[in-house]
């Protein structure tokens, strides 16, 4: 397993790019971002298709440095599309062995298992432009696998598919990530598909990089609050999430400061489970006016959304203890 | 029912248009590539293939005379270096041919490769395909209609070419003599009128069929690419 480092700029016109991460070699890095902050174009970019000045490394290997731009093809990076870009001339198993045939003999996955693995055994034999969505998203994924490259790009994989089968998708991008043991840098605009996924986070804004690290430390960081919308703000807690199917996985959950309901003392005659115990650290306003609280609790600190009036009448300050009542559908997954 | 003349003419008719078809179809299809991209010279290329269609049919063939005549710089070390003449032969017929419909094959495989998804080729470089590599698994194949569309167009097309075939391979029945030529010269003797309305309307059916035939083809293999 490879790390993936890159320190690079790009411009597009009038559009500026100065990136610099580590995407580190275990786990998944989310690259998280607005639209238009450049995250295609820096996937681009670190799979070659886009030439870029600066460093991009790949372990010890140097894929972009002063006077070396490695075309896409020799990098051994996959990259996977948001619209899968199957091959319309080839059957699912023909797109599916292109790449097989181009990986080096000893790092090619057993095909069989790949199909079982994406569970398309049964559409192997039909026209790759004859497809759902969800069948092209586990294709593509399968034919980026066959390839048996280093490290996985993924440009927003899921975009055209909806929630349940998002979700769907996102566990399979997780058991994929652990059976076949590849470092992935996923971009998302949504902080929930963030969440799910992440282990490291990489946020972009305007090209640059405005936080990054672990998911629970760099969403804390000021800079990556500042840039989500208010109705996303919230905070993370680490969670042990149970599937029935998959292995139990610690994940994140993204804990929205508006589905948070404070209570100056222990609720009764609620469900116990959903109720988080602790210290107020801070009141902010924001600017619309509303109030986050900041409360420390055992899983973590965790933020809720509450009007200025609410401030007043519970006496809401640093130091008081209070308890955060979190909506079931906040936590389901 | 076609008598002797009318099968002997068909037949070098046939044979000119295959050998135009053949020598001209590679370089047709790497022009067509060429021009589907954007490169220096790239208007140089394209007014040099459409050249043809501007010029007199008449001074393409007197051009070709001078380069692959006997005395012509190319038609002279063909001789010498490999024993090949080109003008008033059949090869010759073809060579004509080939450079008259040259820009009707280049015109159709290039809108099929301006047509073609970009993007696709992104894709198979993330796969490890390299350009060549593909050029010859993605390209190609999307490209087959309109490279087999041209290839039927330009085939029709290269069995009526009149102008450059007669002024570089001449009227030689068995040899040179296609289906216009045969016109030209039945219509040089006294009551050659109904045998030229029966080869032109022969030549007319031929030219429709190819037209009708080049549709067809296309329709099926865009039906099957599409899956």
């Amino acid at each position: 397993m490879k790390a993936l480092d890159v320190d690079i700029r790009l411009s597009r016109g009038a559009f500026q790019m100065a990136a610099q991460f580590s995407a580190p070699a275990d786990g998944i890095t989310v690259l998280f971002g607005p639209s238009g902050s450049g995250k295609s174009s820096l996937l681009s970019a670190i799979g070659g298709i886009t030439p870029a000045d600066g460093q991009i490394r790949l372990g010890k290997r140097a894929l972009n440095d002063s006077g070396l731009n490695l075309p896409p093809h020799l990098r051994g990076i996959g990259l996977v599309f948001q619209d899968a870009r199957l091959f319309p001339h080839l059957t699912v198993s023909q797109n599916i062995a292109y790449a097989w045939k181009r990986a080096p003999v000893d790092k090619r996955p057993a095909m069989d298992a790949l199909a079982r693995f994406f569970d398309i055994t049964a559409l192997m034999e039909r026209p790759a432009g004859n497809l759902s969505g969800g069948e092209k998203s586990r294709v593509a994924l399968a034919r980026a696998l066959a390839a048996a490259p280093d490290f996985l790009l993924l440009d927003e994989p899921f975009a055209a598919l909806d929630g349940l089968r998002r979700r769907a998708f996102i566990r399979v991008l997780l058991d994929m990530h652990k059976n076949f043991h590849l470092p992935m840098l996923v971009v998302t605009h949504s902080i929930d598909d963030a969440a799910a996924m992440a282990s490291n986070l990489v946020a972009l804004r305007d090209g640059r990089v405005v936080a990054a690290g672990p998911f629970d430390q760099a969403t804390r960081q000021p800079a990556f609050a500042a840039m989500l919308d208010s109705r996303d703000s919230g905070a993370a807690v680490s969670a042990l999430l149970l599937h029935s199917g998959h292995d139990p996985a610690q994940r994140y959950l993204w804990l929205r400061a508006d589905h948070i309901v404070l209570a100056m003392e222990r609720p009764v005659a609620v469900s116990a489970r959903n109720i988080l115990e602790g210290e107020i650290a801070a009141v902010q306003t924001e600017a619309d006016g509303s109030r986050l609280v900041e409360l420390l609790t055992p899983v973590g600190t965790i933020l809720s959304r509450v009007t200025a009036e609410a401030v007043v009448e519970l006496g809401l300050a640093p130091g008081k203890r209070a308890w955060a009542l979190v909506k079931v559908h906040a936590l389901q997954d | 029912m076609l008598s002797a003349l009318e099968i002997e003419v068909l037949r070098t008719s046939f044979s000119v248009a295959f050998f135009a078809l053949l020598w001209s179809l590679p370089l047709a299809i790497a022009c067509a590539f060429a021009l589907s991209r954007r490169f220096p010279g790239r208007f140089t290329l394209d007014g040099l293939v459409h050249l043809p269609i501007i010029l007199p049919p008449v001074l393409t063939g007197f051009l070709l005379l001078l380069l692959f005549g006997r005395q012509g710089p190319i038609g002279h070390w063909l001789e010498q270096a490999l024993g090949i003449h080109l003008a008033f032969t059949l090869q010759g017929a073809a060579l004509a041919t080939a450079v008259m419909t040259f820009p009707i094959l280049v015109r159709a495989i290039r809108i099929a490769f301006e047509a073609m998804d970009a993007r696709l080729f992104e894709a198979a470089s993330m796969l490890r395909a390299g350009p060549w590599d593909r050029f010859f698994t993605i390209a190609l194949p999307l490209a087959g209609p309109g490279i087999l569309a041209g290839a039927v167009t330009a085939f029709a097309a290269g069995m009526g070419e009149f102008g450059a075939v007669i002024t570089f391979a001449a009227n030689i029945p068995g040899q040179t003599q296609t289906l216009p030529l045969a016109i030209y010269a039945v219509l040089q003797q006294p009551n050659g009128e109904g045998e030229a309305l029966r080869l032109a309307a022969l030549s007319f059916t031929l030219a429709m069929s190819g037209l009708i035939g080049a549709e067809f083809l296309q329709r099926w293999m865009v039906r099957r690419l599409k899956g």
